[in-house]
Formats: C-alpha cells, structure tokens, sequence
C-alpha cells in the first residue's frame, strides 16, 4: 500500500493541527483531551446503550482529540503518550461509558502491537494516520472452534506472490463495522501447527468485509462487536513481528496491555458509579429523603470504596510491574496480571451489585436513574466473561505449579 | 541433547511427525501448550531426579528443545547428577 503526502502528514504538521483545549498545560494535555471525549461518551451514553449502536460521536471525538494516537510516538505525529496515560484515560472514559472506554481501551493495544512490533514501512504508513485520528483499529482474535483460545488459530494466512491472502470469520469483533482497520490472528503460510500464528495489519479498503447475526447483548450494547467474515490480500509487510510468533506480541502487548486497559476501564465504571450515587446521597433531596446515618448504609458504601481501592491498588502495582519487567513470560508477572484482571471483573462487578442493594428498587434498579446503576451492572457482567476469568483460573493454576516457591513480584 | 530426553519429549510433540527433533525445535510450534509443558516438567524431573529451579519457567526456556535441554543440563550439573 503507498500512500500519498496528503494522506501522510509529516510529524510536524500533527504537532501544530493538535486541537486547541481549553487549559492546555501542556502537549500532551490528556486531562483535557479526555474530559472532551467523556462528555460527548456520557451524551450518547443512553441512546447507544437503548439502541445497541457503536458510539460514533465518541469515536468521531477521540478521533479529533487525537486520542486514538495515545500510544503513538510524536515522532510518527502522536501524543507520544505512555501505559500509565492509558490507564488514566480508561478510567475516566470509563466513568462516562464503559463501551467507549473499551473501544479506546483495545485500540491502544492495537496501537502498541503496531509500535513496538510493525516493520519500519508499516509503522511509517500507519502510525501517522492512526496519530491523525484516521484509523481506528480492530482486533480480531476470536474464532469459531478453538474455545475463545488467544494462542491459536484455524484460519490459515495464504501466499499469492508477495501478498498474503486472507479468509477469516470472527463471532466476535469488537467495533468492527466501524473500524478502519484491523490487525487479525492467522495461522502462518505453511504452518504445521495451529500454534504457529502470525498477527496481520489489514486496512478496511483492502477488504471485503461480511457482517452476519445480530447484535443484542446484555450489558457492552455501544461496543457492537458483533460477527464478522474478512477477506482481502494485503502486502507482505503487513505482518506484524515474524511470521507465526504472535505468542510473543501476546505475552508482551497484548496480554499487559488488556488486561491494564480493560482494569482500568471497568474501575472507572464503578467509581463513576459510585460517584453518581454519593452525590445523590449528598443533594439536599437525597439528604432529605435518605437516613446518612443508617449503619447498614454506611457500612454498604464503605464495602463498595473499599472493593475500588483494592482494585486500584492492585493497577497501579501490575503498572509498575510492567514498567520494571524485562520478561513477562515469568510465572509470578503473569500471575500479578491475571490476578489483576480477575479481581478487576469480580470486584467492579459486585461493587456495582452492592450500590443497588445500597440505593434499592428505585435509584439502583430502574433504568433511567442518574445513578446509571442498572447499565453500569449490565455492562460489567460481561467483565468476567471477557477473555474468560475461568480459563485465567486454570492458566493461574498451571503457573502456580511453576512457583512453588511462591515468590511475589 | 540426551536421548531419554528426546525419547521424553516425543509425546508431548504432537505435530512432530517424522521429523527429528533438534536442538532449535520449536516445541510450541509443535504442540506443548502450557498445560502439557507441565506434565513434561515432571517427566523430566521423574526421569532425571533433578528439579529444574523457578527461575527456568519462562518462555525463554521452553521455546525449543535445546533451550530446555540446557537446563535439564545446567540442573544435572549443578545437582552433580551425572547427565
């Protein structure tokens, strides 16, 4: 693929096209990139969840806050952002919608996979343009027949000269009939195991792409991640690392990356939660119609903060463990960031629980409440289900075997 | 690389085929899935009374058959097993 200088703008012109913010400190400003992009999250928030629909003011606001270009280095034209401004931003996204928070969330994994993995043609084709909020990017992992298994893959990638050759369903694609490209898990040319899987960059217009079945879920109804079938060729150089290593973008990027975004974002939808419903308690009408001295009620908000510091405590830990480690491959980092993701899902989920018990029938149940209980509830459901908390027991048991020592990071 | 070793690893290779096994095998390319590198952890610790020590549970060593070999050795020796 070649791209023309209109579509490429050098890194310069991205630096001075950065949107002006109110109180931009700095160039980074992500407090105020962020703000913007939750409040047009939160104005949609009702409608996109009612009518399942992808969140397209929010990704149209974070394609011109250039937040989708987090991750990107400046010197490709991006914010040049860190993991740390990933969590931070998942947090406060996901306080406003956790289906947008997610959709940013799994882009900047995306993004990161591209960064430190792309060849150089690749990064200076895409990276410019995911930094322009011109792509936004897709991940296809999921697949019918291996069990929601990251590790392998069905499809195989075919050759046509120097192209490759792609044929991939996916049930499961989160955004995918909005994004503008995708970066999907295939067997290698000529594998010999299914284990043997190489990660592709695919752009939307080298693609035919087939939608089928409907989407009408529980909770997660903005992220529209509905079934998709893609075929296409793309150019060789859109392999991203060596052909059939992926284990190791998944065990470097992908694994940290979502596990720390998808905390991060199910955190900030239960302290929004939480949020929603202290200031509720704190309005003169709450004040007024609720006892704030009611021990059962102090000791439930107490249980529901204490559920959100573990949580946090335990982000910010896995963060920096990340940051210090040179192998993530070692049983007690991939422990910490499973146990991250776990208790990230259990503890969101029922600290929301907790708030409805807390609020009852009218502010915690009923749709329509500004406590948001009822959708925050839905939509951390499927927390547990995401990248499945049982089959992270099991990989946690394995990896238990391999310390016995026991030893913490 | 010992020949109770490749003779132990064979099971556990189930896209091996014909071929031989080498010191740059892959072995995830050939079929050991975490839970399996787990089993063939204890054979190995069966078969040559040594305990590979937790700082060798890392992709690092068992990404091929001589990587985990070296270890199987580094252990027999520093046990004072002889190999």
């Amino acid at each position: 693929m070649t791209l023309t200088s209109q579509e490429v703008a050098s890194p310069e012109t991205q630096l001075t096209d950065l949107p002006d913010l109110p109180g931009q400190p700095d160039l980074l400003d992500l407090p105020g990139r962020v703000a913007a992009v939750a409040a047009v999250a939160a104005e949609h928030a009702a409608r996109t969840d009612q009518e399942a629909s992808f969140p397209l003011e929010a990704l149209t606001e974070l394609r011109r806050t250039r937040l989708l270009g987090l991750l990107v280095p400046r010197e490709y034209g991006g914010l040049g952002g860190t993991v740390a401004d990933l969590v931070e931003a998942s947090i406060a996204l996901g306080r406003a919608d956790t289906s947008v928070a997610m959709i940013f969330a799994m882009h900047c994994q995306q993004t990161e996979a591209v960064v430190r993995h792309g060849s150089a043609r690749l990064r200076a084709e895409l990276l410019p343009r995911i930094a322009a909020g011109q792509v936004y990017l897709a991940s296809v992992t999921t697949e019918a027949g291996k069990g929601g298994h990251l590790l392998t893959s069905q499809a195989s990638l075919a050759t046509a000269g120097d192209d490759l050759v792609m044929d991939r369903f996916a049930p499961i694609v989160t955004g995918g009939g909005h994004a503008d490209g995708f970066l999907v898990t295939m067997r290698a040319p000529g594998a010999t195991s299914p284990s043997q899987v190489s990660l592709v960059y695919a752009d939307r217009a080298q693609l035919d792409i087939q939608p089928s079945g409907v989407w009408q879920p529980l909770g997660m109804r903005a992220s529209h991640s509905g079934a998709l079938r893609l075929t296409g060729t793309v150019p060789a150089h859109h392999v991203i690392g060596e052909h059939g290593q992926f284990h190791t973008i998944a065990s470097t990027v992908f694994g940290p990356l979502a596990h720390l975004g998808w905390s991060a974002c199910w955190l900030g939808t239960a302290a929004g939660a939480l949020s929603r419903v202290l200031g509720l308690l704190r309005s003169p009408q709450g004040r007024g119609s609720t006892d704030l001295t009611s021990e059962l009620l102090l000791t439930r908000l107490s249980k529901v903060r204490q559920r959100l510091d573990i949580v946090h405590a335990l982000l910010a830990r896995t963060q920096q463990t990340v940051l210090d480690s040179t192998d993530l491959s070692v049983p007690r980092v991939q422990l910490q960031l499973n146990a991250l993701k776990i208790t990230a899902a259990e503890l969101c989920h029922s600290a929301v629980d907790e708030l409805v018990t807390a609020v009852g029938m009218r502010h915690g149940y009923l749709k329509g409440s500004p406590t948001r209980l009822e959708q925050a509830l839905r939509d951390l459901r499927s927390a547990a289900l995401n990248y499945s908390n049982d089959r992270l027991h099991l990989a946690d048991g394995r990896l238990a075997l391999l310390d016995p020592e026991v030893r913490f990071v | 690389m010992d020949a109770r070793f490749t003779e132990l690893l064979t099971p556990f290779l189930k896209f091996l085929g014909d071929r031989e096994i080498e010191a740059d095998s892959s072995l995830r390319d050939l079929g050991l899935d975490s839970m399996q590198a787990i089993e063939l952890l204890f054979a190995i610790e069966d078969t040559f009374d040594v305990t590979l020590p937790d700082d060798d549970m890392n992709d690092a060593t068992f990404a091929t058959a001589g990587s985990l070999w070296q270890a199987v050795e580094a252990a027999l020796t520093a046990q004072g097993v002889a190999a």
